[in-house]
């Protein structure tokens, strides 16, 4: 009897054994197949072709919660005749998936590096050769010629092009805020930072939607001190973007006494409660919502997010009016802003992936049709009179902004050059304010704030420079926090000093003055 | 501490060689007769050999400066460097003591309550209820960590929490919980209780099931009490269960949940939360430090190693079995 039984349980154990093998078996071969019927369909498409398409991997920043359907794709597929797979990979943790794939040997053919300080991060391996070196062969492209020289110049590694950017207006910073609550308080916008000071109190204390209960405060931020609120602020007070000259010495932008002042600034803020409590662990989302369900009515980053902004917060208010500005001066009676160095993302080709000339030179290829009005367009704005339509030469996008999310938005991130380089059309903004902080990013470049460490080489800024950066934006949260005082602040400038920030320093300085 | 006296193990014999050919040729003979059931281990030997000891070959990158273009048979070596820097290094005490906090908190907070739990449990009489409240406590172990810290962090911040709109409204002080360095430490126990001390009840609730009920009966005649029962015979009967799972607890001391630890971290607690894990991802994922955060890994793994084999020893010597 005691037998049987275990030989019965035996039995079942291996039957269900048996069951998951196949069901894995399975499921591959049927994976396998939709693939095959994939490729049957493609290769009738472009049957009429005299050409195999070219098929390559690009790996991109997602911005989107969701992997887009790709229509768009489709239609880029067939005007460059290639075919793309795009590794998505969400922007939250694009740096560990970067590095993960470096690390493995596993980057595809173009690589997407998401922004100015993974770039530094990898100049390393760009210096021993791991990248394809482009100048050599950039003259054979009509289209990619015209990428701006002054932007390519800040994406050099010793003098060499590796990388095709991504154009970003320079400076984009900017406040967003509640037009109808500044007109029923009889608040203008605010020009001087003491103004500006105003409005987060009267936002605060002043009850400007009228509910007869003390509900709102002024700014909502994030856990960001860069693309956040702190670094534009900081602008305003003069603070160099980075690093700054003093005495004919660089130095980091923390050890100015503009920055100090910023600090000072933002827990004077946080201490009367004229910003969200606990940003600095709040996230994008929870700021935006803040602004979005009427809680905080200023915000501060890019001026272009109005729209996104505007379109949800309206769905919740539909008396919401919101406006954009830019000209906050400091006590210096200055207004400043700081700058990106013309990119905001850049495209790679690694040796390891890209194993032939032949193979750069297609890739390439296929980038410099990129850079074309018909193709970008597709990418930038997706296919006309479905994701947009064409006013006096500018593109409106639908209003279903949920389709554009879906079908459009992420391709955007596939883009080189700019509108101005790549012949895509430029916005048509119905939206007022959008409209006004196109124009606001124009004007900022009249007041910019440079990095004059772009175009410099640290090379312990290269290994450490992340690290040591967390220990000055803990700081920078404790002071505003008020959790340690002055001394604590120097405390941790002399611990980032000493931990290789004086050589950070050595090393910028000795670039700098050859 | 137990009434039940074990008797004590005798101590090894020296086995002669006979004796040892005799025992192998007897252990292939059994390995024949089960030898189904030794297929059935296959898997998991085969899981063990690729999963956990295949990876260990990585380890050779922290005595390199490791260059993923020129692989593990191309990147220079440089013997202990990243020891050296690690150990020298102004973080290393404050991420060793964090880390050894934690674990602290691990056994001697976290450890006993499924334990308790389980007796309470074991208690109740109305089945219906007793099970109802199982499923219920077990339902967290199913939550990912994102959820839990997305509840807790709802729940805590300062901008419209609702613990600190309770304590508002009673005239207290508002408390930043998320951005301090004190409430670190109870946040995560708590958390950690509130996910896994309902799932941690399963493997007491089945030991005690085998307890004899007639010892229960002998001794309610005896005249014991509920809690006599308790402490005589409940504990005592699952006493080796608690040891064994004590080591296997010891034996994760390094693994205080990366995922947990790291959504926590904010610029006000990493002086108390910054843990081997946490240090690891950040040095190698984000900051591409993968040699020396092979390091640190390598260190983590040899301190989770020691404490195994001197909490099995301990085991062995209070005449408990061990887990090998």
């Amino acid at each position: 009897m005691m037998l049987s039984c275990r030989k019965f349980v035996m039995g079942l154990m291996f039957v269900m054994l048996a069951m998951i093998l196949l069901a894995c078996n399975n499921e591959s071969a049927s994976s396998d197949e939709v693939e095959g019927g994939n490729d049957e369909d493609q290769s009738m498409d472009v049957g009429e072709e005299d050409q195999e398409p070219f098929a390559f991997t690009i790996m991109a920043n997602l911005h989107t919660p969701e992997v887009p359907a790709e229509t768009v794709l489709e239609e880029i597929e067939q005007l460059t005749n290639t075919e793309i797979e795009i590794q998505w990979v969400p922007d939250n943790n694009y740096e560990d998936r970067l590095n993960t794939a470096f690390a493995t040997n596993t980057l595809p053919e173009a690589v997407f590096l998401k922004n100015q300080s993974t770039f530094i991060q990898f100049r390393d391996a760009i210096q021993d050769g791991q990248f394809w070196e482009l100048d050599p062969y950039l003259d054979q492209f009509e289209n990619l010629q015209k990428l701006k020289d002054n932007v390519q110049d800040n994406t050099r590694v010793d003098g060499k092009l590796y990388t095709l950017y991504q154009g970003r207006p320079l400076s984009r910073q900017g406040i967003i805020y509640r037009k109808d609550w500044a007109d029923y308080l009889g608040l203008e916008a605010p020009t001087t930072t003491e103004e500006f000071f105003e409005m987060a109190r009267a936002f605060t204390e002043d009850d400007p939607n009228q509910s007869g209960s003390d509900n709102t405060f002024g700014i909502t931020d994030r856990n960001d001190l860069i693309y956040g609120a702190f670094k534009t602020v900081a602008s305003w007070f003069n603070t160099p973007n980075n690093w700054g000259e003093r005495e004919g010495e660089l130095l980091p932008e923390f050890m100015f006494d503009e920055y100090f002042e910023t600090m000072e600034y933002f827990k004077a803020l946080h201490e009367n409660g004229y910003i969200n409590q606990d940003f600095p662990v709040t996230s994008k989302v929870d700021q935006q919502e803040f602004f979005k369900n009427g809680s905080a009515g200023i915000y501060i980053g890019s001026m272009g997010d109005v729209v996104s902004i505007y379109s949800d917060a309206v769905t919740i208010n539909p008396d919401v009016e919101l406006d954009v500005h830019n000209y906050v001066e400091g006590p210096t009676g200055e207004y400043g802003i700081w700058s990106i160095p013309g990119y905001g993302n850049l495209v790679m080709f690694p040796k390891s992936s890209v194993e032939t000339e032949e193979k750069l030179l297609k890739i390439l290829g296929f980038f410099d049709q990129m850079m074309t009005p018909e193709v970008m367009n597709y990418a930038y704005w997706g296919i006309e009179d479905v994701h947009y339509e064409v006013i006096d030469g500018r593109a409106l996008p639908v209003d279903d902004t949920a389709l554009l999310d879906r079908e459009v938005r992420p391709y955007q991130a596939i883009e080189v050059g700019e509108a101005e380089t790549n012949g895509r059309y430029e916005g048509y903004f119905d939206y007022e304010p959008k409209a006004k902080s196109e124009d606001l990013f124009i004007d900022n470049e009249n007041y910019l704030i440079e990095d004059p460490t772009v175009p410099l080489y640290s090379e312990t800024f290269t290994r450490d420079g992340a690290r040591l950066e967390q220990i000055i934006t803990d700081a920078t949260y404790q002071y505003i926090l008020g959790q340690i005082d002055q001394a604590g602040f120097d405390a941790a400038v002399e611990n980032w000093k000493s931990q290789g920030g004086q050589q950070i320093i050595d090393e910028f300085n000795e670039n700098y003055s050859n | 501490m137990s009434s039940i006296v074990v008797p004590k193990l005798k101590a090894k014999k020296k086995l002669s060689a006979v004796d040892r050919k005799r025992r192998r040729s007897e252990l292939w003979r059994r390995i024949k007769r089960n030898k189904m059931i030794y297929l059935m281990i296959l898997p998991g030997i085969i899981y063990f050999l690729v999963y956990r000891y295949l990876p260990m070959y990585g380890l050779i990158i922290s005595f390199q400066d490791y260059k993923p273009y020129l692989g593990i048979t191309g990147s220079p070596w440089v013997g202990f460097t990243h020891f050296e820097r690690l150990f020298t290094s102004p973080e290393f005490w404050t991420i060793f003591r964090n880390t050894l906090t934690l674990f602290a908190l691990q056994i001697f907070v976290y450890f006993p309550i499924p334990i308790i739990i389980s007796l309470m449990l074991n208690e109740v009489r109305h089945s219906l209820y007793k099970r109802g409240i199982q499923t219920l406590i077990y339902i967290p172990h199913f939550m990912s960590w994102v959820v839990i810290v997305s509840i807790s962090f709802v729940m805590l911040t300062l901008d419209g929490g609702i613990i600190n709109s309770v304590l508002e409204s009673l005239g207290f002080a508002k408390i930043n919980f998320l951005m301090s360095a004190e409430w670190f430490r109870p946040i995560y126990i708590i958390q950690v209780i509130w996910r896994e001390a309902g799932w941690g009840t399963i493997v007491f609730l089945a030991a005690i099931t085998a307890v004899d009920p007639q010892l229960y009966e002998a001794a309610k005649i005896d005249g014991a009490n509920r809690f006599r029962q308790i402490w005589h015979i409940t504990l005592p009967a699952i006493r080796s269960v608690i040891i064994v799972l004590l080591i296997l607890k010891i034996g994760n001391v390094l693994e205080l949940g990366f995922e947990h630890v790291y959504l926590l971290l904010n610029a006000s607690n990493r002086n108390v939360g910054e843990i081997f894990d946490t240090y690891v991802y950040v040095a190698g994922l984000q900051q591409g430090q993968f040699s020396y955060s092979a390091a640190v890994g390598f260190f983590k793994g040899v301190v989770g190693l020691i404490m195994v084999v001197i909490a099995n020893r301990l085991a062995k010597a209070f005449n408990e079995e061990g887990i090998y």
